[in-house]
């Protein structure tokens, strides 16, 4: 709520003064200040329930049943339930996110003080697109991204509140405030990621950045090993600091799975990408690390356990995982050392230096003694753990959250034949579930040693921001069509099928000259498919903001540099004001820039979060099946929705009749349906013919290739005789007269501001 | 005396999960019967039809006859009409599963053949844990029409449900027990 008080806040906050640019609409929005424009997105895409439990448990009223049209005792219904949960998971995401930035931003600012400078080098100029569009602020230092993470915090406590027992009850208002979550969400994610590339030096303002070892066969074994897992490099960098200072890092392998990985690969090239979540039981089963290091996020939560079974060290580093260890960041190093080393403790140190000291000298002690320990199951070995399989109970199979045959490949490593166990590998999310089921016991993830493949990959280490530079040079062809579109693919390792199916989409999107960028445990995933040459996705193709290039943008928290690039797009190619213009910038996204997101592997609350935040910037997200256990999607009627916009040059209403984007959030079930759809998502209403014609082109060339025909909806998207790719004129025009297709008209300027009630006035969507 | 698993206690606040679940269909002619009764239903076709085998044929001969046998509309998932068309046949509708699933449950949609809303629908080849969803949607959320998946995995979300067949070879057997009870030759 606003408050006279408030809005003075505000203007001090974000020094509204500052001349910049004129402060917009929405300086720092909160709960109801965008909902008009979330409601009008609603309008077109609906939300889409799959409900994944029919009760609601949250109070003691119930259990109470929700099924088709019964109410809980409070009065709730299903979809307000489904809409709550994800309210519920989008703030756990953007909490997971936000707790980072502000752990990251606090140390970084005892370290450098709060008015250390933000400069992302020369290429960078608009240094924090989210944050100056959401907030209205410039930050200029530290001090400024702590601003932003304080913004997030106070509107989360009105988020959660509103998911309280008799509170909000209205399942599109939820979703609004979802919205709103997912937003704080990249907010978030923007303070991070600056703060970090400020305080580390993190590669900013070049593309090139260096190439990086992947893969569990990556780890020298003969060195000691060191394992960061999780999301926050806090403490990961310090020990890199550590192992610099003391002429170590050479004689130390440090290697990371999920984020951290992609961060402390930012900072010392030299360190490994173990490989995404999906691996992180698999790894330390196979006991290579002989100190495991925990920060937070997407940490298996039995990683104690599996430590001490594999005989290494645990140090856990953050205060969101504390695992019951005692705490010693007030305790000598010395001492802590002694303990580890001795009486193998596991301990809580929150100190990074005090851990990053202990981690190291334990890594050094431990490594000679554990060299048994880091031998692999050999195929002999692995027949022989097998061989208690009888082969027919299943009971494997069907604890496998991934519908995998894991009882056919432990049935034919019995024999010794690792091909089947391997491709299972390839699919596996190292959950153990079928471990668990064993009725014999076989431990399956330590059999899967003998099956996997130990080669080693090269992935380009994050880049961070898109450069202002690059936007100017491809915010036209964006715009106007020629440029087919930029995808995203993002998030976790939950994937329904091969580990390196993400490679294929890229690569196919690649050559098809869509600009792809990849972050987190995706662009890891991308890392793990080698071309007949050897080479990965990231050898072949040329690391800019380019038509036909792949970027690595970094970590989770680099995804806000995807996002930064469409806002630029509006802000710095067609020089609309984004200063606390949320709605002026999400309309021309939504309109003008053909993005798409992919989570081809989702699992996390964070990914739901960036995937939440896209929708309401207007950009859609594609997922893939797993997704669908979020239970909540945004899917237009189609062809029968109403696709009415303004025209910006003559104010009219223009019923386009073509569905653009088409859905806002939906699952595909298989990579070759995700292919041709992610393509259909980068469609524009302001796509120009000619770009319109080359959008077509890599729709039918797709469609043709994993479907066999001629898009089933082509007529949709076709809406003049000059769009049809010449390649194809013949047969499509065939079509379209088989199917009674009519023109639709082409706008070059297409806005939804204007359909419904907002501050921003029409006049604004034109410079 | 074997106990029999509690499913449904007196009070429903103490119920271990939701209290509507699928009906099984033990007896392939009972199937048969549910789908003669049907006034317009429709055969959506997942991925797995044209990657499973079942003994020495696809899933998706049997899923084929079971469509011819009584006209039903196939609707394509994926990139299943490929394969439909290298077999000779034309899918009536080609969406993602998702996408059928929310016109499905829009009652006033026009349906495959234009002849309004579907009253029953047959799923066959979905990877289970896409169909469940899909399924427990129209449980909720479209009162107007059945669903049958035909999968020898098992669904509890959908009205009526294979039981769950681990063996290959009583699983072609339910299949041709189907087919045959359609009355169309094997």
């Amino acid at each position: 709520m606003h408050s006279k008080m408030r809005d003075a806040e505000i203007k001090a906050i974000i020094r509204a003064e500052d001349t910049w640019e004129p402060v917009g609409p929405t300086p720092m929005p909160t709960l109801t200040d965008l909902r008009n424009w979330d409601f009008r997105l609603l309008d077109t895409y609906e939300p889409f329930y799959a409900p994944f439990c029919d009760l609601c448990c949250l109070c003691t009223f119930g259990k109470c049943d929700l099924t088709g049209d019964r109410k809980g005792a409070c009065g709730i219904d299903i979809a307000s339930q489904q809409a709550r949960w994800i309210l519920i998971c989008s703030l756990m995401g953007t909490a997971a996110h936000g707790a980072h930035g502000r752990h990251m931003i606090d140390h970084l600012i005892e370290k450098f003080g709060e008015d250390k400078k933000i400069d992302l080098g020369s290429q960078v100029n608009v240094e924090a697109p989210i944050i100056r569009t959401v907030m209205g602020l410039k930050p200029e230092t530290l001090g400024d991204l702590r601003k932003a993470i304080e913004y997030v915090e106070r509107e989360m406590i009105h988020l959660v509140s509103a998911t309280h027992m008799g509170q909000e009850g209205d399942y599109r208002d939820f979703e609004s405030k979802a919205f709103h979550a997912g937003m704080l969400d990249h907010v978030a994610l923007e303070a991070a990621d600056i703060a970090q590339i400020v305080g580390y030096g993190l590669p900013t303002s070049v593309a090139d950045t260096p190439l990086v070892d992947l893969g569990w066969g990556a780890i020298d074994r003969a060195k000691p090993t060191i394992v960061v897992v999780g999301h926050n490099a806090v403490t990961a960098n310090a020990i890199i600091d550590y192992l610099r200072k003391h002429d170590l890092y050479d004689k130390v392998e440090v290697g990371g799975l999920c984020c951290t990985a992609h961060d402390v690969t930012r900072y010392a090239s030299g360190a490994k990408v173990i490989g995404p979540l999906s691996r992180q039981r698999f790894f330390l089963k196979a006991g290579l690390a002989d100190v495991v290091v925990t920060d937070e996020q997407c940490v298996v939560t039995d990683i104690p356990q599996m430590a001490k079974e594999a005989g290494a060290a645990l140090i856990a580093c953050s205060d969101k995982i504390c695992y019951g260890l005692e705490n010693a960041s007030a305790r000598p190093a010395a001492e802590t050392l002694r303990e580890v080393l001795e009486e193998q403790k596991q301990f809580l140190i929150l100190d990074p230096e005090k851990a990053a000291e202990v981690i190291v000298q334990a890594a050094l002690a431990l490594a000679p003694k554990r060299r048994d320990k880091k031998q692999l199951v050999t195929a002999a070995e692995g027949a022989a753990l097998a061989a208690k399989c009888p082969g027919t109970c299943e009971a494997c199979n069907r604890a496998c959250p991934n519908l995998l045959p894991v009882s056919v490949g432990v049935n034919q490593a019995r024999h010794g034949n690792f091909a089947k166990l391997g491709e299972v590998f390839m699919r596996c999310h190292g959950c153990a579930k079928c471990e668990e089921a064993c009725v014999n016991q076989i431990p399956i993830l330590r059999l899967m040693q003998a099956a996997a493949t130990w080669d080693t990959y090269k992935m380009r280490s994050g880049r961070g921001p898109i450069h202002d530079v690059e936007i100017r040079k491809v915010g036209s062809p964006i715009v106007l069509g020629t440029i087919p579109g930029v995808v995203l693919f993002a998030g976790c390792s939950n994937f329904p099928g091969d580990i390196d199916d993400v490679a294929w989409l890229a690569e196919e999107l690649a050559r098809r000259k869509y600009i792809v960028t990849l972050s987190g445990c995706a662009a890891m995933a991308a890392a793990m498919r080698k071309d007949a040459e050897g080479k990965t996705i990231y050898e072949k193709y040329i690391p800019e903001f380019d038509a036909g290039c792949i970027v690595n943008v970094g970590s989770c928290v680099s995804n806000a540099h995807v996002v930064g690039a469409a806002i630029k797009i509006a802000n710095i190619f067609a020089t609309l004001p984004n200063r606390a213009n949320f709605e002026l910038m999400s309309d021309y996204i939504l309109n003008r820039v053909g993005a798409c997101g992919v989570v081809w592997g989702p699992y996390s609350q964070k990914a739901l979060a960036i995937g939440t935040g896209a929708v309401r910037w207007g950009i859609p997200v594609v997922l893939g099946p797993h997704g669908s256990k979020y239970r909540r999607l945004f899917m237009s009627k189609k062809e029968a929705g109403d696709w009415t916009v303004v025209d910006g040059r003559t104010k009219q209403l223009v019923d386009t009749a073509e569905p653009t984007p088409e859905h806002m959030m939906l699952v595909t079930e298989t990579k070759e349906r995700a292919l041709v759809t992610i393509i259909k998502q980068c469609f524009r209403r302001n796509d120009t013919p000619p770009g319109r014609a080359i959008k077509l082109n890599s729709y039918i060339s797709a469609y043709k290739q994993v479907i066999g025909t001629l898009p089933d909806d082509l007529e949709n998207f076709v809406r003049t005789e000059k769009e049809i790719p010449i390649v194809y004129k013949r047969e499509v025009l065939a079509y379209l007269k088989e199917v009674g297709w009519q023109p639709k008209p082409v706008l070059s300027l297409p806005t939804i501001i204007g359909t419904y009630e907002t501050k921003v006035p029409i006049e604004a969507t034109i410079k | 005396m074997a106990s029999e698993t509690m499913v449904m206690p007196y009070y429903k606040v103490n119920v271990l999960t939701g209290t509507k679940a699928a009906k099984v269909i033990a007896d392939p002619a009972e199937g048969a019967a549910i789908i003669d009764r049907a006034k317009n239903p429709l055969y959506v076709f997942g991925p797995e039809v044209i990657a499973t085998p079942v003994g020495d044929r696809l899933l998706i001969d049997y899923a084929l006859e079971i469509a011819k046998s009584r006209d039903i509309p196939v609707c394509a998932t994926a990139h299943v009409k490929k394969k439909m068309l290298e077999l000779g046949v034309k899918p009536d509708c080609t969406y993602d599963i998702i996408e059928i699933v929310h016109f499905l449950k829009d009652k006033a949609w026009s349906g495959v053949r234009g002849k309004g809303y579907h009253d029953l629908v047959l799923f066959t080849g979905v990877r289970c844990d896409l169909a469940e969803r899909g399924l427990a949607t129209l449980k909720h959320f479209a009162p107007h029409l059945k669903t049958f998946a035909i999968c020898r995995r098992s669904h509890p979300n959908a009205d009526f449900a294979v039981p769950v067949i681990v063996k290959g070879d009583k699983w072609r057997e339910y299949l041709d027990g189907l087919v045959r009870a359609l009355g169309v030759k094997a």
